[in-house]
């Protein structure tokens, strides 16, 4: 398996998403209402010396993916993440309008003539409650349009989508998902999720193999199910070349102070941390502190 | 040892699928059958879960024998759905708001009452990790004797004008920010303050629906002097997620709290608490407990692994019941009352 980037630069900081408190979200949209403000982060971390961005399908992702296209010599050797979907697109349109109106909804709003025809040539509203997995597909697609053009390593499904489905226990839905990461976008198939430990143990079940696992991953055990002494042991199980294991909210939305979380994590058996920071001594303060083997 | 819990879902919308996710983690649970209108819905289902799926929520309760039931269809399907079940002797989670009418709630409290089988409503903040912090400080008296208070919630929900469709398009069956989201912050009022006695001064403002209402105010009072206010709008583009806030004032501090935090300012220093005098903050990291599997929230996990914990356990107290149910009901249908005793109705 390819391995991933040990640090990746992640994008919550960006959209106003703090999982501990609304009001500092609410302070990170306005500091970044200017999307300039956010190229800035992104050179910071660049000269701090990261070289790949994890970025969520979200509203402001398409104008962010534009940029780096529009600077091919600058940005060249970044490495793609991308997450897919944007869950709350999502969810507000569901509770609009319903599950399948929202999903006809996204698969041909805001897609020229063409592509519509090229989708429903593929699929087809007739025949989408029959084959789920050719909806999956297209809603792929669809997400990962926008990133068209870039270096894309690996292609993370959300863990609301992911926990949703293991919850499931539904095979199909996970090999099909690599399966079509792995052909169409010749990546490797990622998976966001809380519940690491039983992830991992569901995916050897079913033999899913050369899979990236992200996690929160945390001294706390902050949004770790079912608690953290599962995770460092799945961890200290997991064999690299059947899943490489990726920590996010290392900080704990910023309980746990940089130092004490990354002499936490140094000693962990992942592979990747991925990173959210929005000043030039925070990055670099970060960059610093990760090691481990 | 104990056998599983044989359960069925019925109405497996937006919510319903998310508690088949959840509840079939439990190790303890066994998820029989589904009932659901929607043939695409089934048809994946039948393709890839080994469950039996109805159309008809009634073949479901006549061919199949659950010992307990998710209620996840459109709320006004509620009442003839638990009513059937009641005979049958099954265990009910029903999702809010408990049923669109206080009379049939009452019907279905008195009838679960007297068959004593677990009964719980799906108002999920009851088991937030922060609002159940602050539930305990109330109890404890932390901020003195409560004078004041104000209940919110936003959302961006509905953000634009459209036809609308399907059932959250009228109140009759369940639809409208009152019923789907008000409810949540008048059942978190009655937990931690109580039921108001009266409710006052209640008004509906229309935003993009065109047959229900997308925000509401009121004020509500109590015998005892206490007296709070409600606003709620699910109309409101500036938040990304759905929040409720809760400010309470006593006469020994304040308390604001929203999902994710809590900040207590004291006249004086509670070292039970560990609280310091004025301000004190805390995180729903300082504060959330883990729970076994994770799919949208701990207290989403939180709420139904509580409901299989009081099937188990009959010395468990469910945490929230048809009771409390009908309670919230009560202050909903007084809104409405309230707002058209002075001439005004929803169109």
């Amino acid at each position: 398996m390819k391995q991933i980037d040990k640090i990746v630069f992640g994008d919550n900081q960006f959209f106003g998403i703090n999982h501990m408190s609304q009001e500092k979200a609410q302070q990170l949209a306005e500091k970044f209402f200017d999307i300039n403000s956010i190229y800035k982060v992104y050179d910071y971390s660049l000269e701090a010396g990261v070289q790949a961005v994890m970025l969520n399908s979200n509203d402001r992702a398409k104008e962010i993916c534009n940029h780096f296209r529009a600077n091919p010599q600058k940005y060249q050797d970044i490495q793609w993440y991308p997450s897919i979907p944007y869950p709350h697109k999502y969810a507000n349109l569901v509770a609009e309008k319903g599950i399948f109106p929202a999903i006809n909804e996204v698969l041909f709003k805001d897609n020229s003539a063409m592509q519509v025809l090229g989708l429903m040539a593929k699929g087809g509203m007739a025949v989408m409650g029959k084959d789920a997995m050719k909806i999956m597909q297209m809603l792929i697609d669809v997400e990962m349009k926008i990133f068209k053009g870039l270096d894309v390593k690996v292609v993370f499904l959300q863990n609301i989508i992911t926990d949703l489905i293991l919850g499931y226990g539904i095979k199909e839905v996970f090999e099909e998902y690599c399966e079509h990461i792995r052909n169409k976008y010749k990546a490797l198939p990622g998976l966001i999720t809380q519940n690491m430990p039983y992830l991992l143990t569901k995916l050897k079940e079913w033999e899913i193999k050369e899979v990236v696992v992200c996690s929160s991953f945390n001294k706390i055990g902050y949004l770790m199910s079912p608690d953290l002494n599962s995770y460092i042991e799945a961890a200290n199980n997991n064999n690299r070349e059947e899943f490489q294991l990726m920590a996010m909210s290392t900080l704990a939305s910023g309980a746990i102070s940089a130092k004490e979380a990354y002499e936490f994590i140094n000693q962990q058996k992942i592979q990747s941390v991925v990173f959210g920071a929005s000043s030039k001594s925070h990055i670099e303060e970060t960059v610093k502190l990760i090691n481990f083997q | 040892m104990s056998k599983k819990i044989k359960l069925a879902i019925i109405g497996v919308g937006r919510m319903g699928i998310t508690h088949y996710s959840i509840i079939n983690s439990h190790p303890e649970v066994e998820i029989e059958s589904v009932a659901d209108t929607a043939g695409i819905i089934l048809s994946m289902m039948d393709k890839y879960l080994s469950i039996k799926t109805f159309k008809d929520y009634n073949e479901l309760l006549e061919l199949t024998n659950p010992d307990a039931i998710l209620v996840c269809t459109p709320p006004n399907l509620h009442f003839p759905i638990i009513k059937k079940a009641s005979s049958k002797g099954i265990h009910i989670f029903v999702e809010k708001p408990f049923t669109t009418k206080l009379s049939e709630a009452s019907e279905l409290n008195a009838i679960y009452s007297s068959i004593g089988l677990i009964n719980q409503v799906g108002y999920v903040n009851r088991f937030n990790d922060i609002f159940g912090k602050v539930k305990e400080l109330l109890d404890n008296k932390v901020i003195g004797k409560i004078i004041r208070f104000k209940s919110e919630m936003f959302s961006c929900t509905i953000t634009k004008s459209d036809e609308s469709s399907g059932w959250r398009g009228s109140r009759e069956s369940g639809g409208g920010a009152v019923f789907e989201m008000a409810s949540h912050a008048i059942d978190l009022v009655n937990f931690l303050i109580g039921k108001p006695d009266k409710v006052t001064g209640s008004s509906l403002n229309q935003i993009f629906s065109k047959n229900v209402e997308d925000a509401v105010s009121s004020t509500f009072l109590y015998k005892n002097g206490i007296s709070g206010t409600l606003y709620i709008n699910w109309s409101d583009s500036s938040y990304r997620k759905p929040t409720n806030k809760m400010e309470i004032f006593g006469d020994q501090g304040r308390i604001l709290a929203d999902q994710h935090s809590l900040k207590i300012f004291l006249n004086k220093p509670n070292k039970d608490y560990n609280l310091q005098q004025g301000w004190n903050t805390l995180y729903i990291t300082d504060v959330f407990k883990s729970v076994p599997f994770y799919v949208r929230g701990n207290e989403f996990t939180s709420q139904l692994y509580h409901f299989i914990d009081c099937i188990q356990d009959k010395k468990k107290i469910n945490k929230c019941t048809f009771a409390d149910g009908v309670n919230t009901l009560e202050v909903i249908e007084n809104i409405f009352s309230d707002y058209e005793q002075n001439g005004r109705v929803i169109k």
